[in-house]
């Protein structure tokens, strides 16, 4: 469980709406996005001086010992400003997977460094498929090489560190590896949504480092804090753009009045506010079930992943069309929402496999 | 009196009269019970002593209600909860009739019904024609109400009539209080697509109501209906969540269960769907939760006003896959197939909640004008005199 109180989240949140306001508006993000590693260095030290890059480590290793819940409250703020760069590859997904390890030296080597923003780390999962499942990984390991590829990898081109999911024998196993290292070619990928860098990561006898203690179990477990991270971003961004396209309703005015006086117009924003808000309930649900560490963490986790994955896509899209032509220009910021409700979309399972993982846990439950 | 006299006394009349365990009175019936509330000054307890209460304020009102709630005992708080009475006593009101109808309210002597809706007048429930023509000490009452549920019961019934055609429609309308037994009153059951027969059409025919039994002033009526049902959605609301996530789960397991007895439970396209609409209950109920819980952080909530819209999503869909999931066997009812015939059952009483209690249409408009502030929808009517509106000119 967390740490951190209400107020102290609230606190958090706040601060960083306020630093997200201050260097990460909308100027900020196309520029970030023009540059070639997608990372803005400065933004990260900010982020990191605030402590958000160390909200899943324990204070032990230099974290402040925050939950999923302050995860997920923070990535709404994220979600809201499209915030580029590694926070959910580094302070999520492989402070959780280090985290969960029983190896002390690795803990003790790597965590602090993450806590402080000083390392990126990335997280390579999935294969060329991009199931994020257990039978999609491409890496297969041999003593402590590292052969195959792993595909969709998020800000690996600016990751200090590579952690590898790979196949083990029979099961999984969890490898550090050092992106520099001989071996290990790594492939820009161009992406729909450039505040979004994804990798293709090519392994030929790379040499890895095994990070005892994590299996197949405990990756499974790190994937559904990132989904949970997500459904945050989503459910935030997914908001951000419909505040912006109401206000767009309140004020555009054709045939002498404001737009948002048609019915064909008002009542489908009226039917996005339900998407808005189930998307929050249903983020917040999934990451209070995660900590607690409930048998219904499964159930909620899926249907946060596919309702909020659901719901930014819808908005989003959604937006555009009731933004009329200003939305068809590259100027106007409603489709760099459609680009990450598009990409979000996609990682860590789509909604297809998570209504599917949803069924089963309601058949479980029954 | 302090809080603490308030809270023994409630509770030391609670312990006398109430037996809690077995959630019935001592002695007597409910309806004894009710007297005894009634006459202690507990039913509407913020209300004067001379009109049936026992003068507190609000927060000493509460510990009234919550003594009554913990000991899970009826007629309590009925200066918030029952419309009628609360309407007589804030609107200016004929005093001989409160001393004599409140006392029936309150207790559960009388039972009421509603007469709102006409067939020219659902969704634009401003636009109704039923008459109310002042004749010495009475109103003689001419025209058809719809949608009127326990119209066979009722002693009285709520009626919403035009007393002047000569200015806009919201303002010529009059809350009279109407006795239904009586000769101008038919009322005649309406056959629903489901089969069953809630409702009635209630038939008005030279029917009186003594002027005395008018709720607030005469062209007030809209006002007082006005605050009748923010004061029923308000109490909507507040019971929504805890029954809507009473029910949130029976559905699910009727999903999975319908698709296993239909050996259709590992057909990967039904899973998809049985998950959408289970999803869709599951999220209201998590939506009312978070509601409530901001609110009691004292937080206002736009929720609570997109519970129905969700809700008649939620039931519509439940059906669609149900249909589904039975494939051609839905095409049959009754004996022939006691699932199709629930599943149609379904179908049809899903537009109960789509349309009744102001249609989907209509709640998009309200959601999107009061909680959005998008512009209010153009009314050509508004400001014309009534007589004039194509309301009445066709």
């Amino acid at each position: 469980m967390t740490m951190i109180g209400i107020e102290e989240r609230t606190a958090i949140r706040e601060g960083f709406a306020r630093l997200l306001a201050d260097k990460a508006d909308e100027a900020a993000l196309r520029r970030v996005m023009a540059t070639e590693s997608g990372h803005d260095a400065g933004l990260w030290s900010a982020i990191a001086d605030m402590g958000l890059t160390a909200l899943l480590i324990d204070p032990e290793h230099g974290g402040v010992g925050g939950s999923i819940v302050d995860v997920e409250a923070v990535f709404e703020e994220a979600g809201a400003a499209l915030l580029a760069g590694p926070l959910l590859s580094s302070a999520v997904m492989a402070a959780t997977l280090i985290s969960a390890s029983s190896d002390g030296d690795a803990k003790a080597r790597l965590l602090p460094a993450i806590a402080s923003g000083q390392t990126i780390a990335s997280v390579a999962v999935t294969g060329d498929k991009g199931l994020w499942t257990l039978d999609d990984i491409g890496v297969s390991a041999t003593g402590s090489a590292l052969n195959g590829a792993a595909n969709y990898v998020i800000a690996a081109n600016v990751a200090d560190l590579l952690l590898v999911v790979a196949k083990n024998g029979d099961g999984v196993a969890v490898y550090e590896v050092d992106p520099g290292a001989g071996g290990v070619t790594l492939e820009a990928l161009k992406g729909w949504d450039s505040t979004i860098r994804l990798s293709r990561i090519v392994f030929d006898a790379a040499p890895a480092t095994r990070i005892a203690g994590l299996d197949g179990a405990a990756v499974e477990r790190m994937l559904d804090v990132a989904r949970v991270a997500l459904a945050g971003e989503q459910a935030g961004a997914c908001r951000r753009i419909f505040d912006i396209t109401v206000e767009y309703l309140r004020t555009r005015v054709q045939f002498g009045r404001p737009i948002g006086g048609f019915q064909a117009v008002k009542h489908i924003a009226a039917d996005l506010l339900i998407e808005v808000e189930s998307a929050t309930s249903a983020a917040r649900a999934a990451a209070q079930a995660l900590a607690a560490g409930g048998k219904d963490a499964p159930e909620l986790v899926s249907l946060a992943a596919f309702a909020c994955a659901d719901a930014f896509h819808e908005v989003a899209a959604a937006a555009i069309q009731l933004h009329g032509g200003i939305a068809f220009t590259w100027e106007h910021p409603a489709h760099l929402y459609l680009r990450r409700a598009r990409v979000d979309a996609q990682l860590f399972g789509a909604s297809d496999y998570h209504r599917e993982r949803y069924v089963s846990a309601l058949e479980n439950a029954a | 009196m302090s809080s603490t006299d308030i809270k023994t006394e409630v509770e030391a009349f609670l312990t006398a009269h109430w037996d809690s365990e077995a959630r019935r009175p001592r002695e007597g019936a409910t309806r004894d019970w009710m007297q005894k509330v009634f006459e202690a000054g507990w039913a509407v307890a913020s209300w004067p002593r001379e009109w049936f209460g026992r003068g507190l304020d609000k927060d000493e009102s509460k510990i009234v209600l919550s003594a009554f709630r913990k000991a899970k005992a009826p007629g309590a708080g009925q200066d918030r909860t029952n419309i009628t009475a609360a309407s007589l006593m804030n609107f200016a009101s004929d005093e001989d009739f409160k001393r004599e109808i409140l006392p029936q309210l309150l207790t559960g002597k009388v039972q009421i019904c509603l007469l709102y809706s006409e067939p020219g007048a659902g969704s634009d429930l401003a636009a109704i024609r039923t008459r109310a023509e002042r004749q010495g000490d009475d109103y003689v009452i001419n025209g058809q109400k719809v949608w009127t549920s326990g119209a066979r019961t009722a002693d009285y019934g709520l009626l919403l009539a035009r007393t002047d055609w000569d200015v806009p429609k919201h303002q010529g309308i009059s809350f009279l209080v109407c006795p239904m037994r009586q000769p101008g009153i038919d009322i005649r059951p309406i056959n629903q697509i489901t089969g069953d027969s809630h409702f009635n059409e209630v038939f008005i025919d030279n029917a009186t109501v003594p002027a005395k039994n008018r709720i607030g002033a005469e062209g007030e009526g809209w006002k007082v209906l006005q605050t009748a049902l923010a004061v029923e959605r308000l109490i909507m609301g507040e019971g929504a969540g805890e029954r809507r996530q009473g029910s949130s789960k029976s559905n699910v397991v009727s999903l999975i269960a319908i698709a296993k007895e239909a050996g259709k439970l590992q057909d990967p396209l039904i899973r998809q769907k049985i998950a959408q609409a289970t999803a869709y209950r599951q999220l209201n109920a998590l939506n009312i939760a978070r509601a409530k819980e901001e609110m009691a952080q004292g937080s206002s909530s736009p929720i609570m006003s997109l519970g129905k819209l969700a809700m008649s999503r939620i039931l519509h869909t439940d059906a669609a896959v149900m249909t589904q999931i039975l494939g051609a066997a839905s095409m049959l009812d009754g004996e022939a197939h006691e699932r199709a015939a629930d599943v149609n059952y379904r179908t049809a009483n899903a537009y109960m909640t789509s349309i009744g209690g102001g249609t989907d249409q209509i709640q998009r408009n309200i959601i999107s004008e009061r909680v959005l502030g998008l512009p209010r929808e153009v009314e050509l009517d508004r400001d014309v005199p009534f007589r004039t509106s194509r309301a009445v000119t066709g």
